[in-house]
């Protein structure tokens, strides 16, 4: 199985470095655990009509390091709740990477999409060319292609879904 | 070309001759640790037997378990969460530290900081067993993998390495180290990377300080941090070592992405503002700025020589009036010593609130901080709402900036007072 490529506009760009994600529904509200009360909260201080123009299959953009400081995992669950399908960014940060991943959320890591994409722009992540175009200016730039083991765990949907589908690779921890 | 110290261990836990890094390897950890916490543990060993079948672990000494956070409990439900701990662990004979202090503290203590081991758990400050030579990296979510199958999938990662150089001046310390670390590397300087630290002056940084370097090793990106095993260190962690293992180092020719000679020589007390990990400053440019509460603890301080100047500083003096000290040595092996060499009545008889080990104070959990209230902190972080309300801020510094300010009411340096 192959992992879908994203297709989709440019919702939001993040172009700060070291962009705390928990700012998209703002510290005081990343212990609500109601997705319906955390997507009414999300992006309200960046564009308070966001979810008005988000479309199912948007996209965001982030600059260097995108995720840095102690990220939660609400933050991105509004996000997608909202119809967003995945991440491109200059760079990630570790920790948020592994995390997002896990939920089989797509994070493409694309040096130079800072200044190869505008808001509203049709952008396509094709993983198997390794690329980010740009439909609406017809430009494009490569992306670093995903581990083994963070593409199929994309394709499975996500951490269980993918440790279901592999294990036992070597043995499992079972007592035997 | 030679092998770094993490493609070694890596290779040894992968059972293949070597590893480079980019090599993609399924690895077995030879511990698997994490702290009990809702939406972590609970999750974990509730999938294992719904999503995975297995009613028990099968190699239960692989695994440790520690209960640090919520400690004590203020809820029914933080109870709930550890009794289902506790039994968890019984079930499975799973090793378990409740109360012991935090557990990347304890892990040491207790002989899972094997020289040449491979260690995971959820939360990336494990990193600090690097300090004697273990490879040990937090996974968030995916440490589930290592619950359910004995070998964890993993990119071998390349290797940054650092080495230290010239003398700390009094009043300057290891915290300050990785903070300027931050400043002159940057913030993602080691993203996805080992962080190795070593060079001429590691071999007179202390074990301790060392913990504190190798512990905040995310906040340049990496997933983890490491040193060669040398002197103290290598005795300490062979003395308490849970399994036998050859240490292993870095070859002279190992393969680094970056070098960074950083001279020690000079560095000045910092501080790190909010509200990001990122932001280094000197402390004398914040000299004067009130503050209202200190916390001296956390994974990243309230060990010995933390406590060792904070008490040499306040000792015959007063902690303001209105100022809230809070002291938490980070482990009661650490509490016990700082006890029988005099330090806690030195701290209590100036006005501190000395308290037994719990990570709570560091994530605001108690000593909850409202609106408008700024800490110093040696906490691991400093983001927003980290210690209570959003509108509250932390400056980080060394131990000796908090005892400075907690007589002054505001930041202050600690040299004057040494």
């Amino acid at each position: 199985m192959e992992l879908k490529n994203l297709r989709g506009r440019v919702a939001y760009i993040f172009d700060e470095e070291d962009f705390d994600v928990d700012q998209i529904v703002g510290v005081k509200n990343i212990k609500i655990t109601d997705i319906n009360e955390l997507a009414a909260v999300a992006m309200k201080s960046y564009d308070p009509d966001f979810a008005d123009k988000v479309q199912p299959g948007d996209l965001l953009v982030g600059g260097r390091n995108f995720g840095y400081g102690h990220p939660h995992y609400p933050p991105m669950r509004a996000m997608r709740h909202l119809g967003i399908a995945g991440v491109v960014a200059e760079s990630f940060s570790p920790g948020y990477w592994r995390g997002e991943i896990s939920m089989g959320f797509p994070q493409a890591s694309c040096p130079g999409i800072l200044g190869l994409v505008e808001r509203w722009d049709e952008i396509e992540v094709d993983w198997k060319a390794g690329v980010v175009r740009n439909l609406t200016k017809g430009t494009e730039l490569p992306i670093e292609p995903l581990s083994k083991a963070d593409e199929q765990m994309l394709i499975a949907g996500g951490l269980v879904p993918y440790l279901k589908q592999t294990t036992p690779s070597r043995g499992a921890n079972r007592e035997h | 070309m030679g092998y770094t110290i993490a493609e070694k261990i890596l290779a040894r836990a992968a059972g293949v001759p070597h590893a480079k890094a980019g090599d993609e390897l399924m690895a077995k950890p030879d511990f698997v640790l994490a702290y009990d916490f809702p939406g972590y543990t609970d999750v974990y060993f509730k999938s294992m037997k719904e999503d995975f079948g297995i009613e028990k672990v099968a190699e239960p000494e692989r695994f440790g378990i520690f209960i640090d956070h919520m400690v004590p409990a203020v809820t029914p439900k933080e109870e709930e969460l550890h009794i289902g701990t506790r039994k968890w662990c019984e079930e499975n004979n799973v090793p378990l530290f409740e109360r012991r202090g935090i557990g990347h503290q304890v892990a040491a203590e207790v002989g899972y900081a094997v020289p040449g081991a491979f260690v995971v758990h959820f939360d990336g400050h494990i990193s600090q067993l690097g300090t004697f030579g273990t490879l040990a990296i937090g996974m968030r979510r995916n440490v589930l993998e290592a619950f359910v199958r004995d070998h964890v999938s993993i990119r071998v990662p390349q290797t940054v390495r650092v080495n230290l150089s010239g003398e700390l001046s009094p009043g300057v310390m290891a915290r300050d180290v990785f903070h300027h670390l931050v400043r002159v590397m940057g913030p993602s300087s080691c993203r996805f990377q080992v962080l190795e630290v070593g060079g001429p002056a590691v071999a007179k940084l202390s074990t301790e300080g060392l913990q504190v370097i190798t512990g905040l090793a995310m906040f340049t990106g990496a997933i983890t941090a490491i040193v060669n095993p040398e002197g103290e260190r290598l005795k300490y962690a062979l003395e308490r070592a849970r399994k036998k293992l050859e240490p292993v180092y870095s070859d002279p020719d190992a393969e680094y992405s970056a070098v960074y000679d950083i001279d020690l020589t000079g560095l000045e007390p910092v501080v790190v503002v909010p509200p990001t990990p990122a932001n280094t400053r000197n402390l004398s440019e914040y000299i004067g700025l009130e503050v209202h509460a200190g916390y001296l603890g956390s994974c990243a301080s309230g060990r010995l020589e933390d406590l060792r100047i904070a008490a040499q500083i306040l000792k015959g003096r007063q902690v303001k009036q209105g100022f809230m000290l809070n002291v938490i040595p980070t482990s009661q092996e650490i509490m016990a010593a700082a006890g029988r060499e005099g330090l806690l009545s030195i701290l209590a008889e100036a006005g501190a609130f000395v308290s037994s080990p719990s990570c709570d104070y560091c994530f605001g959990r108690i000593a909850t901080m409202t609106d408008n209230q700024r800490a110093v902190s040696t906490g691991t972080l400093n983001v927003k709402g980290r210690m209570g309300s959003p509108d509250s801020e932390i400056y980080l510094c060394n131990a000796a900036a908090v005892a400075a300010a907690a007589i002054e009411g505001k930041i202050a340096d600690p040299r004057k007072y040494l």
